[in-house]
């Protein structure tokens, strides 16, 4: 079997049919963003409590609100099903200011407890806002940092054009799932953020791919005109591209499917990055190379002319 | 030919024997998340000492909560730094699902100290004050008994002035009192015990009171001259006065501390979340191994031995450093999978081309090989440069993804370049070197 055995898309003519749609994705992102004040931080972010309990046959959402909310500030309710066929509820409340952190938990049991005793705690989780402050600027830090490494390496290896196109590209598809996170309304939580570093990981990774062949393909022949080399290098890897993220993708939207609720934040970032990361290298990354080069080009052109023009 | 081929055969028999022997030998550690327990963040309340100070208070704090918790007979729970504001610390508790025992132990300071009373007890503040003439003298200060179960407080006025101080002592333990009631016994130091047998001496039958953490917790009357031990009375349950005689061992705490972070996983949960992470990721797995049987024919087989090889080296290496596996791990080990997957792809669409080209299969293989290690090399040192960014600036969730990726990718690039080449020479050499090879192209 083979996919793609000799395919000729011209990839860099058509570009502005992907790249539009990528920017109105980013658009609809941003302003989702936008109109809910930030991203959709969960509590490992901005500090609070959350319960995760399990009930004996339907949670009263109603009831469980009214209880707790009678005692905490904040309070969201959400029940959550999943194929296990278990009734599970998750009670997340912000921390009283100055308070005891320790007490929050006895508080939201013995809410419960006014209603039903059957159910039982399965994770409580609570986090002082000063370590989800932290945890927000270390996150940042830790992805410029890698972002600026990445660039330098990319640069030494190929050319600074290659490093710059490959990172934005990065940064797209990064931009892309946030925004999609919140469109869906996905809390952003740590292992969240674990899937989107797995993801950034991928699409560098099918980058390179593409960008060493056009290298390759560059050395072997100079005078082949940079967009035809390009769009037969991205033909050339086709068939990796496509199996690879073929393969990977069945891996995680099996995790999505059956991973169960724990999961799923990182499984549909993970589902929805392999998807956008594929289309990025191919439509995004190869195109601002392209630009970019060419743009070189030109201005050494004329700097050719004009020096030998002085020449003369 | 033959024979270097059985040697690199027998030195990967060697390794997966080597790393079949690390992971029987030392099972993988579950983290947290996954095991159940709880986590906690503490915070060494410093803010206003110098850096050097802050740095030697934060140390010593560590260092007697690690003490506490061991004498708790929590080994397995070491106390670590935590943040980037210097003054955090991390401990976690698997398999513990009720964590206010050792929340009170922790941040309790346990300072023990031993006053004369003048004199009391009061009914409130007020009124011993009152009884002083409004203003207590400097050698005289106040102190309340610890809250009866009822909720009863009593106050008593003692001299300022230590006659014991928790520096003194020389060990602490749980004992039970002629009426069967739990004490905490302890033993003062040579020096401290030569004044306490001088100070008592002198003052048989006057009242002295025993604070803990400024808190009166008995006010035993001078019968006899005390040489070197005595007893604390008034702990509630057995368990109180176990805690107090921990404490008092480990040493007081230099500052006070406050929780500033608690996570509690129940384990069943965690048990829940391992088993359905794993049956996905093993169906997943199964399908994308079917795929590449289904696409690459023979070629297949070596790239899912190449691709199980990985899997055992990486857990190899994770038990032999004492890793412990978190949900962010099983992230890392996941991205090593897809480019394991992806390095295997991207080496045989490179021979497939070369022999598309014209080429013959032993020179396609070697020239498929060599290019795409190439390409190899740029993808995986990549990940890795970002890796160290991850784990020098990552939280500690974040740098469990950035060690388990960086091994996935070391072993990585060693069975996807060196284990399905093996493999490809053996069927080369068994078939002839102008056969064609069996990776999914019509002849």
């Amino acid at each position: 079997m083979e996919l793609f055995r000799n395919a000729h898309f011209d990839f860099l003519g058509r570009k502005w049919w992907f790249i539009l749609p990528s920017l109105i994705l980013i658009l609809a992102g941003l302003s989702s963003m936008v109109a809910r004040g930030g991203p959709l931080y969960g509590i490992d972010f901005k500090g609070g409590a959350e319960m995760e309990v399990r009930w004996e046959g339907r949670p009263p959402i109603e009831r469980i609100r009214a209880a707790v909310s009678s005692r905490l500030k904040g309070v969201s309710v959400v029940a959550a099903h999943d194929l296990t066929g278990f009734n599970e509820v998750l009670i997340s409340a912000e921390v009283p200011a100055g308070g005891d952190l320790t007490s929050v938990r006895q508080t939201m049991d013995q809410a419960l407890s006014t209603i039903t005793t059957r159910y039982s705690i399965r994770n409580f989780e609570v986090i002082g806002p000063q370590i989800g402050q932290d945890l927000r600027r270390q996150a940042l830090m830790a992805t410029a940092g890698a972002s600026g490494g990445m660039l330098l390496y990319l640069s030494y290896r190929f050319r600074p054009a290659y490093a710059v196109a490959a990172v934005v590209a990065m940064l797209h598809d990064a931009l892309i799932t946030i925004g999609l996170l919140s469109l869906l309304h996905q809390e952003i939580s740590l292992s969240v953020v674990a899937a989107l570093l797995t993801l950034i990981g991928y699409s560098m990774n099918d980058t390179i791919v593409v960008f060493d062949r056009i290298r390759e393909n560059r050395r072997v022949d100079r005078r082949e005109p940079l967009a035809e080399t390009i769009n037969r290098s991205i033909n050339q890897t086709l068939s990796r591209t496509v199996l690879t993220s073929g393969l990977t993708l069945l891996t995680a939207l099996s995790l999505l499917l059956f991973g169960g609720q724990v999961l799923r934040g990182f499984s549909l970032t993970l589902v929805i990055g392999i998807i956008v990361g594929t289309f990025s290298s191919v439509f995004i990354a190869s195109p601002i190379l392209f630009a970019w080069e060419s743009q070189r080009a030109g201005s050494v052109a004329r700097h050719a002319s004009l020096s030998a023009g002085g020449v003369r | 030919m033959k024979r270097t081929l059985i040697r690199k055969t027998l030195f990967l028999l060697a390794i997966v024997l080597a790393s079949g022997f690390a992971i029987f030998r030392a099972p993988l550690r579950l983290g947290l998340d996954l095991r159940g327990g709880v986590s906690l963040i503490l915070r060494v309340k410093v803010e206003d000492a110098s850096p050097e100070q802050q740095r030697e208070v934060v140390e010593q704090t560590r260092q007697i909560l690690e003490r506490r918790i061991n004498a708790f007979g929590l080994s397995e729970s070491p106390v670590q730094a935590y943040g980037s504001r210097g003054n955090e610390l991390l401990v976690q508790f698997p398999g513990i699902t009720d964590a206010s025992r050792i929340k009170t132990l922790l941040q309790s300071r346990g300072v023990l100290e031993w006053y004369s009373v003048a004199d009391g007890p009061y009914r409130s503040e007020r009124e011993a004050i009152a009884a002083h003439g409004a203003v207590l003298p400097p050698t005289l200060k106040m102190a309340a008994t610890k809250p009866a179960a009822a909720g009863g407080q009593s106050w008593y006025v003692l001299e300022s002035r230590p006659i014991v101080r928790g520096t003194d002592l020389r060990d602490a333990r749980v004992a039970a009192d002629t009426m069967e009631q739990p004490v905490t016994a302890f033993t003062l130091s040579q020096d401290a015990a030569a004044r306490f047998e001088r100070y008592t001496e002198a003052n048989i039958g006057h009242r002295t009171a025993i604070v803990v953490d400024e808190q009166i917790l008995s006010v035993p009357v001078i019968e006899d001259v005390i040489r070197d031990s005595g007893q604390i009375r008034g702990a509630r349950t057995p368990e109180e006065a176990e805690d107090l005689a921990i404490n008092l061992r480990s040493g007081a705490l230099p500052a006070a501390i406050e929780v500033v972070e608690q996570t509690m996983v129940e384990a069943s949960l965690g048990a829940d979340s391992i088993r359905a992470g794993l049956q996905a990721g093993a169906a997943g797995l199964a399908a994308a191994v079917a795929a590449m049987l289904l696409y690459y024919r023979w070629a297949g087989v070596n790239a899912t031995l190449a691709l199980l090889l990985n899997g055992a080296l990486l857990i190899a290496a994770l038990s032999c450093f004492g890793a412990v596996l978190t949900l962010p791990g099983i992230a890392g080990a996941v991205l090593t999978i897809g480019m394991a997957v992806d390095s295997n792809v991207l080496i045989f669409e490179r021979i497939r081309e070369e022999l598309r080209a014209g080429k013959s299969s032993s020179a396609a293989l070697a020239a498929g090989f060599s290019k795409a290690f190439a390409t190899l090399v740029d993808t995986h040192v990549t990940t890795v440069v970002s890796c160290i960014f991850l784990f020098f600036f990552g939280t500690p969730a974040v740098k469990g993804f950035a060690t388990t990726l960086v091994i996935g990718l070391l072993t990585n690039l060693f069975t996807s370049v060196f284990v399905s080449r093996v493999a490809f020479d053996w069927e080369v050499l068994k078939r002839g070197r102008t056969s064609a090879l069996s990776i999914g192209m019509p002849g």
